[in-house]
């Protein structure tokens, strides 16, 4: 159990950075949690202290919508982590987190992890680099995001079809600047589905020609001798120039 | 050997915006470096002299005295590279190797070329000089809309005839007489145009329609467009507003003009 949860640790983010000794540690001292079905985990506005690592399971994050019903935000299983930022920042929880199924979750409580920050000088460090990296990593999406508004507003779909690989294959699932754009192709993608849907709506325009007048005005124009001459000398005309 | 073409440009009905779409279409081309002249013909629009900013009191003889020998063709071709002037659109053509012969000026009626006599050959003869005297890869004719003998002539001569229509009913069933017309007079090339079309229409379906009506390319809709009507005759619109939506699809065109061989 412990190895997996070491393993589980690698994963997250906080601690991309941060040497396997220490995190080994860090496991030690994480506690184990067996949550019942519909079992609050974390309730909003309570202070936030620790971190939790879902091991087995499912929980859900869920706030209360304008009209006082559950809005689920979203859904988190095994390997995925919940309220890291706590562990930094000790805000109050900004959402509940209710168990889905039974679960098991390793709780990592923000005093343990402080004695950690205090006795190892390298893992603040690792730990700003981490975020560091996230940040620029966000920065870059945002600058793509605004980019691709614009073109967006100006009607001009061409990156959806030129950048769409290389958003899916970048990021992991917890990254929400990922999220954020997959979400974001996603909405042009319908946007411009129903813009060429509009498009096909566009007025169709129907023409009758009458053959019997169009006959007849031809017949007027091509029964006179100027035009019988006309034909002859265009006739000659073409056939030297042909000829060159 | 005849090197240039000419290009006839003709509208069954008026209206079509013909003399406009003459215009920036010889100056497009000429925009590319071609050599290119241009023989107004259609005296009731506005003349196409005032598009290229031109005064017509300094034009003083006409095509037809050189048609009858009393002028020679040096005399009639107006350089509108040298003379271009007072729009931000034309100031482009300076340089350019465009140039204007008038037909008729100060209400001489163009029937005149036949009163006096102008016939099929006298008439291509002409043109033939103008073109190898001025060393012109393309002459356009901007013609009488319908059918009169001058404009059968200039249509008898053609090596490109474009047809401006509206998207109309009057428009399409007239379009159809000149095609027959065009057909029956070997012209090589017959080329469509579509001006002024609403907005709202499907552009796509339209030009498919007519294409399947005439079984001839519709080489440009051009939207009607109030730019354009505000425009008026005060400048060559597709040289000052070069992004319009108009001035995209004329452009295509004049590159439909270019493309033939």
């Amino acid at each position: 159990m412990k190895s997996d949860v070491l393993n589980q640790l690698q994963k997250t983010a906080i601690f991309k950075n941060v040497s396997d000794d220490i995190l080994a540690e860090v496991a030690i001292k994480a506690s184990t949690r067996k949550l019942v079905k519909d079992e609050v985990l974390i309730r909003k506005g309570e202070k936030g202290d620790s971190l939790f690592l879902i091991h087995d399971g499912w929980v859900k994050i869920v706030t209360v919508d304008s009209k006082g019903d559950e809005l689920i935000i979203n859904k988190c299983g095994p390997g995925e982590t919940i309220g890291e930022m706590a562990l930094l920042d000790g805000e109050t929880r900004s959402a509940t987190v209710i168990a889905l199924t039974e679960a098991e979750v390793l709780e990592l409580k923000q005093d343990v992890f402080e004695e950690i920050l205090k006795q190892r000088s390298d893992v603040p460090l690792a730990i700003i680099r981490s975020y560091s990296e996230r940040l620029r990593f966000s920065t870059t999406y945002i600058e793509k995001a605004i980019d691709w508004s614009q073109k967006t507003a100006e009607g001009d779909y061409s990156f959806v079809e030129q950048i769409q690989p290389l958003v899916e294959g970048a990021g992991s699932n917890d990254d929400k600047a990922a999220q954020l754009l997959s979400a974001f192709f996603a909405m042009v993608r319908r946007v411009k589905e129903r813009e060429d849907g509009l498009k096909q709506q566009l007025e169709k325009l129907t023409f009758e020609i009458d053959q019997a007048r169009r006959k007849q005005e031809f017949d007027e124009i091509t029964s006179t001798e100027f035009y019988a001459n006309l034909k002859e000398q265009a006739k000659a005309l073409r056939q030297k120039r042909a000829q060159g | 050997m005849n090197k240039g073409k000419i290009v006839s440009i003709h509208s069954f009905r008026g209206g079509t915006g013909k003399s406009n779409t003459t215009a920036n279409l010889a100056a497009q081309v000429a925009m590319t470096g071609k050599r290119v002249g241009v023989v107004d013909t259609d005296i009731q629009s506005p003349g196409i002299h005032v598009l290229f900013g031109l005064d017509e009191t300094k034009m003083g003889k006409t095509m037809n005295d050189f048609l009858h020998g009393k002028a020679t063709i040096r005399e009639i071709g107006f350089s509108i590279g040298e003379h271009s002037s007072g729009g931000e659109g034309r100031a482009k053509l300076a340089g350019k190797n465009l140039w204007l012969f008038p037909s008729s000026i100060r209400g001489r009626e163009i029937s005149q070329i036949l009163k006096e006599g102008i016939d099929f050959n006298l008439l291509n003869e002409g043109l033939q000089k103008t073109i190898t005297e001025f060393d012109l890869d393309y002459l356009f004719i901007d013609t009488h809309p319908g059918l009169n003998e001058e404009t059968l002539l200039s249509i008898a001569t053609s090596d490109i005839l474009i047809i401006i229509l509206r998207p109309d009913n009057q428009d399409l069933q007239g379009t159809s007489v000149t095609v027959d017309i065009a057909r029956s007079l070997d012209v090589p090339n017959l080329l469509l145009m579509v001006n002024k079309a609403l907005p709202k229409y499907d552009f796509v379906e339209l030009k498919k329609e007519i294409e399947d009506k005439f079984n001839a390319p519709v080489t440009g809709i051009l939207p009607l467009s109030f730019d354009l009507a505000d425009n008026a005759s005060n400048d060559l619109f597709s040289l000052r507003f070069p992004d319009h939506d108009w001035s995209k699809a004329l452009r295509g065109v004049a590159k439909a003009v270019l493309a033939v061989e």
